[in-house]
């Protein structure tokens, strides 16, 4: 209702004289003061003066000259309040406290405690590291890895949970509300937002800098080396929970707080003016590693960043639920799902790696490849990481699955391994093609012997790994694991027919009876051929043999008994029933070099790994 | 929006997906060589196309440089692409991009690919910052739209077409500078802000969006850097593959330079005009025609200090002076043939807002498109390179 004339003009002027004294363009003390630092009855009769003001404004009742001097007097205390609402948010705009900094799920790692005030520094934790360590570096196959037992892994996923903090006091909360509700009833609305939006997302800006989220160029990330970005994306994975989880959603409860109420979708359109910069400028890290080119050592940190990501779904999903932040949703989605593909064509990459794995300079001693621990380290982590490569991994590796006939890759037949998952077969695949690169790299020895020791070493360690990860024995199944066993055994029997048949056969009974005669039926001279033959041989094999290597020590007393089963007794038959003849004649000494024991002790040496110009232990005479 | 304006034999044999065998007959070299014909001549009329849009009485044509123009430049971008690909990894043996001159200029292309995109993410943060020019005009429209036009809206729209002036000039500076922070306060002018706190309150906040990039990003260094080695193929090589990898060199180029010269992006500064593709080469007249009559405009622009040459920017800011002079000037009540005028010119203004906001979301929408379907291009190619077991460069 409204007042009488003369009480509505006395009202009016009164408002009038309050907006006008409060012209910031008029007077130096109205620039120099706030109002809304200063006395709270100031306040309180400068907003009862705008409202007045807007009274007026609807009135019907006034001459055109009024009305110019109504809307007049708007724009000032539009003008004003606007320079009071940027006031007050500046004065509580300090960069987010670094206690709130914590991720809010941090029951997975151990929490990172900050000091405030420090930036978040990579404080990788000791495992990390170690499971970083035990990928090789780059594109080089063949450096050289220590076993490493499968560290602790760290999952990535972890229950999601939203934890908004208050970023302003709620009386300055109650005053920016104040404002606003003023500016956009009487058609300020534009102005409104673009203030809030200008200082908060400086606000969001400093809090960025002190998440240590960089700002990189797609350029300068394909630059780095990969051992720096995994740093990077160690430190964007901590920061993105806290943006997304903490800094985001306490920027949209501020919006709420502000602006809910106050008009349509209000609260939203300050939200996306206050957070898409940061949030594309979030992203576009994540981007960036998605489409960076493929080589397998990037396999694990790029899965982390993809559990990591999909673990912040659900969060972004909620914080970012308006119409007008859908284009974050889909780039969220986005690059999941080129982080899934990545992974895909990394793996593949990988395989393709293994199989072509060029190096062709012999193992010396014919111990395990280095190629060998990479692959099966490398394969260990992938069944820690299976939980999520089992999801992305759905089809069948593309090579080797049919009888090709191709002579550069292996024949596999996929249909015995049915009923197993898709990434159970890859990772059966990867041993199959690792065999067959082994086997190509065994014929680069010259001796047949040491071709067959080293296929023996190494399948037999791809076993001992196999059986070492409960995760891997699951995935490649009982079944093939016998047969890789089947393998070095048998790698073992070639082992020995190789080197030890032409040996044994120097102690062969045939050939050495002469038929007739008085005499013993000896031939003395094929006898001592042989003698000579076998000491030359068995030197030579001793000699030789003791520099090669079997790493395992059970494998190697195994190999050693077995070689002393044939060996000894044969010997030690041969000595009794032809020592005679030997000692008989002269210079025995030539032909009998070697007593029993003396065999037994040498046959220790044997794959030893002795350095080639060892001195061994002198037989005994 | 969907290439469809494919012709010729193309279309039916276009089949991008890859691993695929094509179970037609190999390519003959007369068909390669008519494939790259094609290429060229469609190049060539997609360019005279937006240089001389053909124009009827239904559908007037959109001036150069405005935000329809380049929603334009973009969509024929895409169908050069396109076609790029499937002239170039199409039922190929991917051992030819290992062999000379591909196996030196593929690479290079994958490197201006990577810089391209980084610029469609400056490109994208720019469109943004036009957003926020397009937010001030409207102020200024709803304030000039009201009757009767009062002081009170006259300075309400001088204080937005003032900082809207400001925003487009900070485009092309440095980032925050913090005199011009100053504007948007309506007190503090220059030098007469007395208390420090006040002055600290003005450092950094009216930071121009589209600086957002990476520190010393520089969208003119990019393209500088894009544009070195570009050497059209000469002799044997003209008539093989080293012939389309250029004019999509070149195509990149010169859509990436466009879009710089039209939309702010961070340092823009010693963008540079010349266009390094030789007159004789007949695909390109119509491309080397555009990139003269752009780049006279750019060498207009750098004399005045005006923002940037996307045409609708251009009219805002014309538009926006006048009415600034209009709101300086101002007195109450204003005479009917001065209302006249300022009437026309908010409707102007007006109108210009309405494209704003029916093109800049879909014009940033296209960017994203462009930027992903380079991606997958490039993850193609590179897939291509490692199919032919050899990596050729240490590009990334």
């Amino acid at each position: 209702m409204e007042p009488p004339p003369e009480n509505a003009g006395l009202a009016f002027q009164t408002a009038e004289k309050i907006i006008l004294r409060w012209d910031s363009t008029a007077s130096e003390e109205a620039r120099e003061k706030m109002i809304f630092e200063g006395d709270r009855g100031e306040v309180d009769r400068y907003l009862h003066a705008v409202d007045e003001i807007q009274r007026s404004m609807s009135s019907t009742s006034i001459s055109d000259n009024e009305q110019d001097k109504v809307n007049s007097a708007i724009q000032i205390a539009m003008a004003r309040l606007e320079d009071e609402f940027r006031n007050i948010l500046i004065s509580h705009t300090n960069p987010i406290e670094t206690d709130s900094l914590t991720d809010p799920s941090s029951s997975v790692h151990s929490a990172c405690s900050i000091t405030a005030g420090a930036e978040l520094d990579d404080d990788a934790t000791a495992e990390e590291e170690e499971e970083d360590a035990s990928i090789s570096k780059g594109n080089e196959l063949l450096r050289y890895n220590s076993d490493s037992s499968s560290s602790a892994y760290t999952s990535y996923r972890s229950t999601s949970s939203i934890r908004e903090i208050d970023l302003i006091p709620s009386d300055a909360v109650y005053d920016l509300r104040s404002i606003a509700d003023r500016m956009i009833s009487s058609g300020y609305l534009r102005e409104c937002i673009q203030v809030y939006g200008s200082v908060r997302k400086s606000a969001v800006d400093a809090s960025f800098r002190r998440l240590g989220i960089e700002k990189l160029s797609i350029g300068d990330i394909q630059r780095l080396e990969w051992e720096q970005l995994e740093t990077k994306i160690r430190r964007w994975i901590r920061a993105a929970k806290v943006c997304i989880r903490t800094l985001f959603a306490s920027e949209k409860k501020l919006c709420e707080q502000i602006f809910d109420g106050l008009g349509t979708s209000i609260d939203d359109a300050c939200f996306m003016e206050t957070v898409k910069g940061p949030a594309i400028q979030l992203f576009n890290f994540a981007e960036a590693i998605s489409i960076s080119r493929r080589s397998p050592e990037k396999l694990f940190k790029i899965l982390d960043l993809h559990d990591s990501l999909m673990d912040l779904i659900p969060d972004i999903d909620i914080v970012f639920d308006s119409k007008s932040s859908e284009s974050i949703r889909i780039q969220a989605a986005e690059i999941l799902s080129r982080l899934a593909e990545a992974a895909r064509g990394i793996l593949s990459e990988f395989e393709n790696a293994v199989l072509r794995e060029p190096s062709r300079v012999p193992v010396p001693g014919g111990t395990i490849h280095p190629l060998t621990r990479y692959v099966m380290n490398y394969i260990s982590l992938i069944s820690d990481y299976k939980q999520t490569l089992n999801e992305l991994v759905v089809s069948k590796p593309s090579t080797g699955s049919r009888y090709s006939g191709d002579p550069s890759t292996p024949d596999m037949d996929f249909t015995e391994l049915e009923g197993k998952s898709p990434l159970a077969i890859h990772l059966i695949w990867i041993i199959v093609i690792l065999q067959f690169n082994l086997e190509g790299k065994s014929k680069h020895y010259r001796d047949a012997s040491l071709s067959h020791l080293f296929m023996m070493n190494n399948v037999h360690y791809i076993v001992q790994k196999v059986k070492g990860s409960p995760e891997l024995r699951e995935m490649i199944g009982d079944d093939y694991l016998k047969k890789l066993t089947g393998k070095f055994r048998q790698a073992a029997t070639s082992y020995q027919r190789a080197t030890w048949v032409r040996v044994l056969y120097c102690l062969r009974d045939e050939g050495l009876h002469v038929s007739g005669g008085f005499s013993s039926g000896v031939s003395k001279s094929a006898l001592r051929e042989r003698f000579k033959s076998f000491n030359a041989m068995f030197e030579e094999v001793h000699r030789t043999q003791a520099t090669w290597l079997i790493p395992d020590s059970q494998l190697r007393e195994e190999l050693r008994i077995s070689i002393s089963e044939k060996l000894i007794p044969a010997y030690r038959s041969f000595l009794g029933r032809f020592r005679s003849h030997i000692e008989s004649g002269r210079h025995p000494e030539n032909y009998i070099k070697y007593s029993v024991e003396d065999l037994e002790n040498d046959v220790l040496d044997f794959f030893e790994g002795y350095p080639p110009s060892q001195h061994l232990r002198r037989r005994s005479q | 929006m969907p290439a469809t304006d494919y012709q010729g034999s193309f279309l039916g044999r276009i089949s991008i997906r890859r691993n695929q065998v094509m179970a037609m007959e190999p390519n003959s070299h007369e068909q390669e060589v008519e494939d790259l014909e094609l290429f060229q001549k469609h190049v060539s009329d997609r360019f005279s196309d937006l240089l001389s849009p053909p124009s009827d009485d239904s559908s007037p044509s959109d001036p150069l440089l405005s935000i329809a123009w380049l929603r334009k430049l973009l969509d024929m971008f895409l169908c050069c692409e396109a076609e790029f690909k499937a002239v170039l990894i199409m039922d190929r043996d991917p051992s030819q991009m290992t062999r000379p001159p591909l196996d030196r200029l593929v690479p290079e292309l994958l490197e201006r690919v990577v810089k391209a995109l980084d610029i469609c993410n400056a490109l994208c943060l720019g469109v943004d910052s036009v957003r926020n020019v397009q937010k001030l005009a409207e102020i200024a429209v709803a304030a000039l739209e009201q009757r009767p036009i009062g002081d009170g809206q006259a300075r309400r729209a001088k204080k937005a077409l003032n900082s809207l002036i400001t925003a487009m000039m900070l485009e092309d500076k440095d980032g925050a500078s913090a005199k011009s922070t100053e504007r948007a306060w309506s007190f503090g002018r220059r030098g007469t802000s007395s208390t420090s706190a006040q002055k600290d309150r003005t450092a950094g906040l009216f930071r121009s969006p589209s600086c957002n990039m990476a520190k010393n990003w520089s969208a003119a260094k990019q393209i500088h850097a894009m544009s070195s080695n570009l050497v059209p193929p000469r002799g044997a090589e003209a008539s093989g593959l080293a012939s389309p990898v250029y004019i999509m060199s070149t195509i990149f180029v010169f859509v990436m330079w466009t879009l710089v010269a039209a939309i702010p992006c961070q340092e823009r500064n010693g963008l540079g005009t010349h266009f390094p593709v030789p007159r004789q080469l007949a695909w390109a007249q119509p491309m080397i025609g555009l990139q003269e009559k752009i780049a006279e405009e750019w060498k207009k622009k750098e004399k005045k200090g005006s923002a940037g040459l996307l045409e609708e920017m251009q009219r805002l800011e014309k538009i926006g002076q006048s009415l600034i002079d209009f709101a300086d000037g101002f007195q109450f009540p204003v005479e009917a043939e001065r209302l006249e005028e300022v009437k026309t010119q908010v409707e102007g203004l007006a109108d210009i807002c309405r494209k704003m906001e029916e093109g800049l979301v879909p014009l940033q929408q296209q960017i994203r498109e462009v930027f992903h379907r380079v991606v997958r291009s490039r993850a193609e190619f590179l897939d291509v390179l490692d199919q032919a077991g050899r990596l050729t460069a240490p590009t990334v």
